[in-house]
């Protein structure tokens, strides 16, 4: 662990902030965000006409990936890894699809929040598997990817059902799911965002959740509850995911049961958070980082489709795009390490 | 580093039981700890009278035929993780690089078996080339090394399987015996076969071999491995040529039994497998486990499947069912091992 009171660059400076040693201290957070912003520049160039619709599907399109890679990089940081984190937002999207049809937007809010809530609980209680059984949290949540799933298809045997307005507009800026208004998105992301940065930057739970990651039996023997902190870290991401899996109800306007959905949105998240900077290994790494690799990865396909890049040959380069940069990036940090 | 420190089967452990599970512990318990493979030997005969009780049939050598028909290619797919588990790795490409194969020995088939079988196992030889350079030589962590190897392959077959693999929807007839047909009267499936014979040469090259050593060695302790002398990316690239060789003939093996090949031949056996080297006992840290407990963990896997299908489970709960297995019997796994 470098730092557990480390800040993060592209954060609002405090008094005597020196830039430039905030990018030195956190290049690969920075440079991800410099990455994203070249990313998005490049599209505006692609593109004929770039204006609020853009922006608004950039940032739209790019929630569930970029709320899950949060999500897996909370847990990684942490010394875990999460493979259900998919399926348990597959399996929000299908309890908001079944259990919000035709309703009222107060009681859909209310019921977004019990959403929430219970996947917290669920995912906490994967965490308390995973510590109580010892078992490593990769077999644990592989087990749970299968449960979760099975559980997806008894709440909706196949894509259907709806979601009231307010939830469409909150996560899209439109009822109608696509529009214009980018601002509602934006914020839905920000404060969650900037919620969960407070609690890992500033917060004494935080570095808990960093110290277990670089080490648990360092922490548990310097005293800290282990155990508690863990299933904080699954609570958190379970919250994450649930707000992934609203945020894909609210473009698709329903829930999709299907397997596979899961699964590439749990492997998105992992290479999303990988990216981002964080280290399998645990403990190393800002969600900063992980959110802004979470919509880079999610600009590519629309970045490769207007290159005319065959969707197909555009996977391909997504997977080399993704190995280049973690082996670069491992190179990077051993020399680094090194000198 | 704290790999040693954490890992709970690290070498270092000591020979210690702790203070809140010694007294407690049964003299069944610690004898089943001894021998894992009891364990998973009891567990596979349970769950075959269980299935016997619900479908009298399955007690029959038929029964017997259909399980290991569809464990052969899985057991054989779970060899890789095994291995790459050993070293503390993962292939998470092994479905793509079984398909891979499976479209190549399928093209390849009007110029016989023969060259066909060798194309495919040509293709797994070259997937895990590239991993385990990624791996080895390029220090990628397996996970994404071979999830992104296996994103490449999904876009590469998506694209070739209209261009240059298109005539791949045949087999040649000696493939589709090998992976279908079945001697002795119907009874004993030619993939069985292959499965004791890569089974077989794995348990030896594994525990027998200096190569097996090295394996055991990198995947228990990096760094006492390297002081010892141990060239890691070497072992590394010979482990993951390895698994890409095993996952092709999987792949061919998967191709003969459906008779043609589509992307989605070998995708629903990419989790299982891991799941059948975890059930197996194999530490997903490297360092402890074995071929043998895979073997079974397939076969419990594969009786578990019939079994799902006997009593004409939905889907639902199928997965789930599937997911609590492996789980409970990870965790069965880890709390009777706990004190070794």
């Amino acid at each position: 662990m470098s730092s557990g009171t480390a800040r993060s660059a592209p954060v609002a400076p405090r008094t005597g902030l020196d830039l430039g040693r905030a990018a030195r201290r956190h290049t690969w957070t920075f440079g991800v965000w410099v990455l994203l912003a070249a990313l998005v520049v490049w599209y505006t160039t692609l593109i004929p006409a770039f204006g609020a619709f853009e922006i608004s599907s950039i940032i739209r399109s790019g929630l569930p990936v970029a709320f899950l890679a949060v999500g897996q990089a909370i847990i990684i940081l942490s010394g875990g890894i999460d493979l259900s984190l998919g399926a348990m937002m597959v399996l929000v999207t299908v309890v908001a699809g079944r259990f919000m049809e035709n309703l009222g937007n107060a009681t859909g809010l209310v019921i977004a929040v019990a959403i929430i809530i219970g996947a917290m609980l669920l995912d906490g209680l994967i965490g308390l598997v995973i510590s109580v059984s010892k078992v490593p949290d990769i077999v644990v949540t592989l087990a749970t990817s299968f449960i979760l799933g099975g559980l997806a298809l008894v709440v909706l045997p196949g894509p259907g059902g709806g979601i009231p307005d307010v939830i469409r507009f909150l996560f899209t800026g439109s009822a109608a799911g696509i529009g214009l208004n980018p601002w509602p998105s934006l914020i839905v992301f920000v404060i969650p965002l900037a919620a969960m940065w407070y609690v890992m930057r500033r917060t004494r739970t935080g570095l808990r959740l960093y110290a277990i990651g670089s080490s648990s039996e360092r922490s548990f023997l310097a005293g800290l509850n282990v155990r508690r902190s863990k299933v904080l870290s699954y609570a958190f991401g379970g919250a994450m995911a649930a707000l992934a899996g609203l945020a894909t109800s609210a473009i698709t306007g329903g829930g999709d049961p299907r397997f596979s959905i899961g699964n590439i949105a749990t492997l998105n998240s992992v290479a999303a958070a990988v990216l981002g900077g964080i280290a399998l290994t645990g403990g190393v790494g800002s969600i900063m980082g992980a959110a802004a690799a979470g919509f880079a990865l999610s600009l590519l396909s629309p970045i490769l489709t207007s290159l005319q890049v065959d969707p197909n040959n555009a996977q391909v380069i997504q997977g080399v795009l993704i190995v280049l940069v973690v082996m670069l990036g491992g190179y990077w940090q051993t020399r680094r390490r090194s000198t | 580093m704290s790999i040693d420190v954490s890992s709970p089967t690290g070498a270092g452990t000591p020979r210690v039981v702790p203070p809140d599970e010694g007294p407690a512990r049964s003299r069944l318990a610690a004898v089943m700890g001894d021998h894992p493979l009891a364990v998973l030997a009891a567990v596979l005969l349970a769950l075959v009278i269980l299935t016997g009780i619900v479908e009298p049939r399955f007690v029959s050598l038929n029964g017997l035929r259909n399980t290991l028909l569809l464990a052969a290619p899985l057991g054989i797919m779970a060899a890789t993780q095994t291995v790459c588990m050993l070293t503390g790795g993962i292939d998470l490409s092994v479905a793509m690089s079984a398909t891979a194969a499976a479209y190549v020995a399928g093209v390849l088939t009007p110029q016989g078996a023969p060259v066909a079988i060798l194309g495919g196992l040509a293709v797994g030889l070259l997937v895990g080339l590239v991993n385990g350079l990624g791996v080895g030589v390029f220090k990628v962590n397996p996970l994404i090394m071979t999830l992104g190897m296996s994103a490449i392959l999904v876009g590469l077959l998506t694209t070739f399987s209209q261009t240059i693999l298109s005539g791949a929807t045949r087999v040649a007839p000696f493939i589709a015996t090998l992976g279908a047909g079945s001697f002795f009267g119907r009874t004993i499936p030619y993939n069985v076969v292959v499965w004791a014979v890569v089974a077989l040469l794995v348990i030896l090259a594994l525990t027998r071999s200096g190569f097996g050593r090295t394996v055991y060695a990198i995947g228990d302790n990096p760094i006492a491995s390297r002081l010892g002398g141990i060239r890691r990316w070497q072992v590394l690239i010979a482990v993951y040529m390895l698994a890409g060789l095993l996952a092709a003939i999987a792949g061919i093996l998967l191709a003969g039994r459906s008779g043609s090949v589509d992307l989605q031949l070998a995708q629903n056996f990419l989790l299982p497998s891991v799941a059948a080297a975890v059930i197996g006992g194999t530490s997903i840290f490297g360092g402890y486990g074995g071929y043998g407990g895979t073997v079974f963990g397939a076969l419990i896997l594969g009786v578990l499947d019939s079994l799902l299908t006997f009593i004409d489970a939905g889907e639902a709960v199928r997965q789930v069912l599937y997911g609590s297995l492996v789980l409970g019997l990870a965790w069965l796994y880890a709390r009777l091992t706990a004190a070794r």
